[in-house]
């Protein structure tokens, strides 16, 4: 506590406190920060994110679908398998099976059951006649009716139910009938997850080595200019690529680890770099030398004097690093090489594109993808400024 | 000088071996023959395959036949996917698309990015900076996806439902200096406007720096016009930084754009490398990563030689 509240009596750190956009852009990454705890103790779960909740395409706020689509909703997916169960042997065990999304069958006898899925396919019948149904205002209310009736076959839901129903298509659905909420909601803790880790990993080891080679000079200073002018000389995204693909093979293809090496590998070289520099000017101040002389060993120096000196390097470069791992898992993502088998934005927005979404003029997926990730990038990008003004002024 | 070139050129040749010896490493992480032959093939046609790309030799052979053929510049092997085509082909035909996209690109960047960082630097702290600044911010904070899936629906898709004839290309390539505008322009602007904010906020950094020195003070003194203090004793201060950052992203014009490549289905590097990646044909990732790679190196060294060129005080040594 005492380190903090000294640290917070600082010049740099008032200066921080005193800057009204960085501290909203803290409130903001607090909030994602939040939510990506609440992802990771299960408040979304992944099978959640994969479930599909109503038909596909649907818009946000609540919209309906287009009198096509409604129709056909109507008339299959329920209908079909009330239909089937229905058809069935065993009945009854065949009736308590049936579910779609929340959704289970009303607790009827099958006799009422199928009265009332004959109602529906007299009304389904009256409505097939329409050539059709987007371009015929006056079969909508037929349309209501059918939809009411067909509603009947479903047990109501309870009120949590039907909130959680709600939420999940309150921005609509993916292609596959996939809630876009949940799925946006769920990317912002691989989103968080991925940049925390790579971001601690890359400034850890960067900070070390280029303090390392900094202090040290002569072969070490060789070996990791050399080590990291070779991982420069590659293309950063062919690096990434090659990287992420070395792993399509192994155990590990599923999780993140392919992408954490990969960011892993590439990151460093930033941070290295800079705390390389601040190393050289720095082991020449008075305090370093004085350490020297009274002979203290060159851990204890490294650790005690010099890097607790570079650290708001290492807190810029964190933040840095950060929107580049976020950003740059979007891109791997979209390309097939980053995140699988579960959602992240970078999933979103090629479903989004693969899938004629953008084409047919349906912005829900790729627009909440694309807000959340704004907003993420948008407020690291000026906390990142105002750590940059706070502690190093003088960085061009 | 001289004496400088020669022993960086010798220093970054274990750099190159090693950026070579990676790259196949990690390559070698995948095994492509499975795929190639398809699940009917026999263990014999397995081998026979194996032998035919010479998968089968140990690692430094195929890593030492590597290195003596960049060292003789023979790229006449022949790529995996396509019978017939040398890897030297392939290259010769995609440069050339990816240039005709990155060179203007960059240079508009350039050119737009440096005066509005002027602009800002020279208003700073006024309103018309802080807008500036709070767009570049902005634009930095959109994915390029977004700005690629969004640029081709209202540049392309949109703009030829509204004028009635297709204006800019949605997917597709042909050569020909006279269809560049036609497929090439609406690529470059998505880049130009992707860049801008990175490159502005850079800029403005290093001009602010320059407006605080002390000799534009004496020119102002002096009673120097405003714009010749822009024009004549800034900018020609300011070129050191700019033309580092030039310098640094020039290797990266080859490698074209990975993503606007595969949106606009333009057949230049990046598009090469990716199928490439996808289907396993290593001598085309190698060739391109050791030509990258190479043009990288030198253009570290002749940044540093620029440096000198530029700044008298800058000693090679």
């Amino acid at each position: 506590m005492n380190v903090i509240r000294r640290w917070m009596a600082t010049r740099e750190a008032r200066k921080l406190w005193r800057n009204k956009s960085a501290l909203l852009a803290i409130v903001v990454i607090g909030m994602y920060l939040l939510t990506a705890l609440f992802v990771m103790a299960g408040g979304i779960s992944r099978d959640t994110c994969d479930t599909v909740v109503g038909s596909n395409k649907l818009p946000g706020f609540f919209q309906q679908d287009t009198p096509e689509k409604r129709y056909e909703n109507a008339t299959t997916k329920f209908l079909t398998k009330i239909k089937r169960a229905l058809a069935a042997d065993d009945v009854g065990g065949a009736l308590k099976e049936v579910n779609l999304g929340p959704y289970l069958a009303a607790d009827q006898t099958p006799a009422q059951l199928q009265e009332i899925v004959d109602q529906v396919e007299t009304l389904a019948a009256e409505l097939n006649e329409s050539p059709n149904l987007d371009n015929d205002p006056s079969m909508l209310p037929k349309l209501a009716e059918l939809e009411s009736v067909e509603t009947q076959l479903k047990a109501p839901l309870s009120p949590w139910d039907q909130f959680i129903f709600n939420t999940s298509i309150c921005l609509g659905t993916d292609s596959q009938g996939r809630s876009i909420f949940f799925r946006g909601i769920y990317s912002i803790k691989i989103a968080i997850q991925i940049g925390l880790v790579t971001a601690l990993f890359s400034v850890a080891l960067g900070a070390f080595l280029g303090a390392a080679a900094g202090y040290f000079g002569g072969w070490v200073d060789h070996v990791v200019v050399w080590i990291y002018t070779t991982f420069s000389s590659i293309p950063n995204l062919v690096l990434l690529v090659v990287l992420a693909y070395a792993f399509t093979n192994s155990a590990a293809k599923d999780t993140l680890l392919p992408v954490y090496i990969a960011f892993g590998a590439t990151f460093w070289i930033g941070t290295c770099r800079v705390i390389r520099g601040e190393t050289l000017k720095l082991k020449e101040m008075e305090y370093v030398h004085a350490a020297q002389t009274a002979g203290f060993g060159p851990l204890h120096i490294l650790l005690r004097y010099i890097i607790p000196n570079t650290a708001h390097l290492m807190l810029i470069n964190f933040s840095l690093l950060l929107i580049a791992a976020i950003k740059s898992e979007v891109i791997l993502s979209y390309l097939g090489f980053g995140v699988k088998n579960q959602p992240s934005w970078g999933i979103m927005i090629r479903d989004a594109g693969n899938n004629g979404d953008v084409v047919g003029g349906f912005f829900w997926e790729i627009g909440f993808a694309t807000v959340l990730m704004f907003g993420l990038v948008l407020a690291f990008n000026i906390l990142s400024d105002a750590l940059q003004d706070a502690f190093d002024p003088k960085h061009v | 000088m001289w004496a400088f070139i020669i022993r960086k050129l010798v220093y970054n040749i274990p750099v190159y071996l090693a950026i070579v010896m990676l790259l196949m490493i990690l390559l070698r992480q995948r095994d492509p023959v499975a795929g190639m032959l398809g699940k009917n093939a026999t263990k014999q046609d397995y081998i026979n395959k194996r032998a035919e790309l010479e998968l089968d030799k140990p690692f430094l052979a195929q890593y030492g036949k590597l290195i003596w053929s960049i060292v003789t510049l023979d790229f006449s092997q022949d790529v995996w996917t396509e019978p017939g085509v040398t890897v030297g082909e392939k290259l010769r035909k995609a440069v050339p698309r990816s240039l005709a996209l990155t060179v203007p690109a960059l240079v508009i960047t350039t050119v737009i990015s440096i005066f509005i960082a002027m602009l800002s630097a020279f208003n700073r702290g006024r309103w018309i900076d802080k807008l500036l600044v709070f767009f570049a911010v902005l634009g930095m904070s959109v994915s390029f996806l977004v700005y690629i899936i969004f640029g081709q629906y209202f540049g392309a898709y949109k703009l030829q439902q509204w004028v009635g004839t297709p204006v800019f290309s949605i997917h597709g390539y042909e050569p020909g200096i006279m269809n560049w505008a036609f497929y090439m322009l609406l690529p470059v602007l998505i880049s130009v406007i992707v860049s801008m904010g990175y490159d502005t906020r850079f800029y403005r950094a290093v001009m602010v720096e320059e407006t605080q020195a002390d000799y534009i003070t004496t020119a102002r003194a002096k009673g120097a016009p405003q714009s010749k203090v822009m024009f004549v004793h800034m900018l020609r201060n300011a070129m050191i930084p700019i033309v580092t950052r030039v310098m640094i992203t020039l290797p990266f014009l080859v490698t074209g754009s990975i993503l606007l490549e595969e949106f606009f289905g333009i057949p230049g590097m990046g598009y090469v490398l990716l199928s490439a990646i996808r289907n396993n044909d290593f001598p085309v990732v190698e060739g391109f990563t050791a030509v990258f790679a190479g043009l990288f190196i030198l253009s570290i060294i002749a940044t540093d030689i620029l440096y000198a060129v530029f700044d008298p005080r800058v000693r090679l040594q």
